[in-house]
């Protein structure tokens, strides 16, 4: 990887304040605006730099990257170790929307075990880092959470797309 | 092969094989358990859910 980058992503930004990085990738935003309608003191179209992290509070920033709908706003923790403690409502960390970014600075997770929660009618969760082989392809997902299909209906196998909520699970749920 | 290496198989028709280091949850609220290998079903037939039992072949 590395060097290999797209044109597009030539464009991509960092805006580092003091506790967290704010990562910006035009190509991803679909201009929901949801960014500068909530606080125009950092998000600021028609300034340049558009984002000025000192506009705001940083929690507030956060709550606000947190509302973009794609990876066109994402952020972290500056303090790295921080990091492995953001849970899912934080949902534009970088590890959710942008693993390729988080797993530069967390390298030395890789023989840690993985995670798999089996949800009630509902996906199996794996978190963590595997190989993924899928129709005869192999795959390397680093500090990704994926949510595998389990109930057999989803268009999107083999991951879930939610289908089971319109079904009854099937029954026979205890192990 | 690297030791470590953790590995998910969608095996076609049949359930998702987890390799490795694994840590897992059966059921939400429950306890988590270490193990090296699992079988979870795929097609909501198993009678012994979250594990395949073969039941996508009937």
């Amino acid at each position: 990887m590395g060097d290999n980058r797209k044109i597009t992503e030539k464009r991509n930004r960092s805006y580092r304040g003091r506790e967290i990085t704010v990562y910006w990738k035009p190509s991803a935003c679909i201009h929901a605006s949801s960014c500068y309608r909530e606080l125009i003191e950092v998000f600021n179209p028609s300034r340049r730099p558009w984002v000025d992290m000192e506009g705001a509070p940083e929690e507030r920033i956060i709550e606000t990257v947190n509302l973009c709908p794609t990876e066109a706003l994402t952020w972290k923790w500056n303090e790295e170790e921080r990091n492995s403690d953001v849970d899912r409502a934080h949902t534009n960390h970088i590890k959710w929307r942008r693993p390729e970014l988080y797993s530069q600075s967390g390298e030395d997770e890789d023989a840690s075990s993985l995670t798999v929660r089996v949800l009630d009618e509902g996906p199996v969760m794996v978190e963590g880092s595997f190989s993924l082989i899928c129709g005869g392809k192999s795959t390397i997902m680093k500090n990704t959470i994926t949510s595998f299909c389990r109930c057999g209906q989803s268009k999107s196998q083999p991951y879930c797309d939610g289908e089971h909520r319109n079904i009854r699970f099937p029954e026979g749920e205890t192990p | 092969m690297d030791r470590n290496k953790t590995v998910i198989e969608v095996i076609d028709g049949g359930p998702l094989k987890i390799s490795g280091s694994i840590c897992i949850v059966e059921k939400q609220g429950g306890k988590p358990e270490d193990k090296r290998e699992v079988y979870l079903c795929r097609c909501g037939k198993s009678a012994s859910k979250p594990y395949c039992d073969g039941s996508h072949n009937s």
